[in-house]
């Protein structure tokens, strides 16, 4: 007679039968992975050695060739302005504007969550085209706005405003809601009997947002602003498509990634593309694990 | 009133101005005319005959070759978040809830992969999709698209946090197989998850403009986002400096826009419950 198999009957083959399951189940996660993450990435370190036209390695002088480029340091710097001044919007604005929803009574707190959530839907190609209306004081909503500060036409407002700063708008009206809205439902799993306790001690409505509130959402904001520096590291679409609007407007190389994909898809330089795309993927592997390591919001185990 | 609850009031109801009037804008502007975006208030009506004329320019604009590239995003995206899925939540399961070798290593791999910029894995996988000859194809496309590593975050955390020990226990001990539990057990509570997942690959997807920039340069293989720039582009409607004969200025390129997102905007609607319930429901762990 066979012996009744139960799950715990043989830790050996238990401890097989986990490990293939695992495997089975981990298999097409770990094939896209392998071939769209790790592969890539050791192909473009690859690559950023090498002299792709002769494919023979060559040292640092890919490495050597990109930094002596002179619109590298220019692109460094648009970037970085860009990105700090989207990332101190992002975290101010979603703080304390997802803060004071949680303070509303439901239905108006709705109404507004549901307004700062929807121009998320606006992505991609299409945000660079409304904002070329926006900023155009003859169609704009905003021309009264433009015309009392004696702007006049498109090319002064973006003068005026400059480029780091026109795309921080963008890309704030972009993505800051629908963090607004994940960051609410990080305030609303807050106990209320803690909220209580605090309001009860005499604690005031903004020593509750900022001393009990702030401190129990940071993990989430920690990480937004991980995801958001690294997103915003890599901006290309903005400045790529400013040209829609002309000549006057293009800046094909105002960003690093825009400079990398010239590189590599204008003059087929891929080893000085890869080289440029390396550095740019350092940067953000060591700032980001910085930050992740340092707060350890990602708890593994 | 008090003057803090003022001011809370004043500053929320500037961002509801500055958060609703662009799109509020955009969706009025379709309905007007060249001539009335210039002449007219920002918010002034215009009428459907105006909108009927403004779509008839861009449906017949190349025989409606927009509706070509809203069907490619539209393969693209459902093929897309389909693998997506399907890779993802397996994954998470069990990087949730087994023990084995290198389940840190995937995790710190899966944090790097969603942070790594897209410039860096572009170009080789233009070379290795190439090499497959998979460039300018629709598989080529779902394929690289389906690699979400922030799904896989999602549902690890999801799995760690919501999933309790003991109801996967409990069904071992009543005879369901591993593959059991993940079908029979953890998918059917996973809705809130599968919603989460679907919505931010659906997001991710449909606007991807850079890898589809990259892997497309058929135009009748271009996505929505890739198309409505180069329709602009070739038309010179947003510019003074580019005369063209193409039928497409600012209205066509207003309606294309809105082409673009009104998918997106419909699902925004449908899942901002989801949102806000699931995405960071474990996140706030320790």
């Amino acid at each position: 007679m066979a012996k009744a198999k139960t799950p715990n009957s043989d830790p050996k083959k238990r401890r097989r039968d986990d490990r293939f399951f695992v495997l089975a189940m981990l298999s097409p996660y770990l094939a896209l992975l392998m071939f769209f993450g790790v592969a890539p990435v050791a192909h473009a370190l690859l690559l950023s050695f090498m002299d792709t036209i002769d494919w023979v390695f060559w040292g640092f002088t890919n490495y050597k060739f990109v930094l002596e480029d002179f619109r590298l340091t220019e692109a460094i710097m648009n970037v970085f302005s860009y990105v700090a001044i989207w990332l101190t919007m992002m975290v101010v604005g979603i703080a304390g504007l997802a803060l004071l929803l949680d303070a509303l009574p439901r239905r108006p707190a709705a109404i507004l969550r549901t307004s700062f959530f929807l121009p998320g839907a606006i992505t991609s190609s299409a945000i660079v085209i409304l904002w070329l209306f926006l900023l155009d004081p003859a169609v704009s909503p905003y021309g009264g706005l433009f015309e009392a500060l004696g702007w006049e036409n498109r090319r002064q407002v973006v003068g005026h405003l400059g480029y780091p700063l026109v795309f921080a708008l963008m890309a704030y009206l972009a993505y800051s809601g629908g963090w607004i809205v994940v960051i609410g439902g990080a305030l609303k799993g807050i106990s209320g009997e803690v909220i209580e306790a605090a309001r009860v001690d005499g604690a005031t409505g903004v020593q509750i947002a900022t001393r009990i509130k702030l401190p129990m959402v940071w993990r989430s904001l920690a990480l937004m602003a991980i995801l958001s520096f690294a997103n915003g590291i890599q901006m290309f679409v903005e400045p790529q498509l400013m040209a829609l609007a002309g000549s006057t407007y293009s800046r094909p190389d105002w960003s690093v990634n825009q400079l990398a994909f010239q590189y590599a898809f204008n003059l087929g330089d891929f080893g000085a593309s890869a080289a440029m795309s390396s550095m740019l993927l350092g940067v953000a592997i060591f700032i980001s694990l910085c930050v992740v390591f340092g707060t350890r919001f990602y708890k593994m185990d | 009133m008090t003057f803090g609850k003022a001011t809370a009031w004043a500053i929320l109801g500037l961002a509801f101005l500055f958060y609703a009037t662009p799109i509020l804008w955009l969706l009025l502007a379709a309905f007007r005319d060249e001539p009335m975006l210039f002449s007219s208030g920002p918010f002034s009506i215009g009428s459907f005959e105006m909108f009927g004329q403004t779509w008839t320019n861009l449906t017949t604009y190349n025989d409606f070759q927009i509706g070509r590239w809203a069907l490619n995003s539209a393969v693209y995206t459902i093929g897309g978040v389909t693998l997506s899925l399907v890779a993802v939540l397996p994954a998470g399961f069990v990087l949730a809830t087994y023990n084995f070798a290198f389940r840190k290593a995937i995790l710190v791999l899966t944090l790097i992969a969603m942070i790594t910029p897209n410039t860096v894995v572009a170009l080789p996988i233009f070379l290795q999709m190439q090499a497959f000859g998979l460039n300018n194809s629709y598989i080529g496309m779902i394929i690289a698209t389906a690699f979400f590593p922030f799904g896989v975050y999602l549902a690890y955390i999801y799995y760690a946090t919501s999933l309790p020990a003991g109801l996967i226990d409990s069904a071992r001990i009543d005879g369901a197989s591993r593959f059991e539990v993940f079908t029979k057990v953890a998918l059917p509570l996973s809705k809130p998850l599968i919603a989460l997942v679907a919505f931010f690959s659906f997001l991710a997807n449909w606007s991807n403009y850079f890898l589809a920039f990259v892997l497309l340069t058929k135009d009748e293989l271009y996505s929505l986002p890739i198309g409505l720039a180069v329709l602009v582009s070739s038309s010179g409607a947003l510019g003074n400096d580019v005369a063209s004969d193409i039928p497409i200025n600012k209205p066509e390129a207003i309606v294309a826009a809105i082409l673009v997102i009104l998918p997106v905007l419909v699902l925004f609607l449908a899942s901002q419950k989801y949102v806000r319930s699931g995405t960071l429901s474990g996140a706030e762990k320790g």
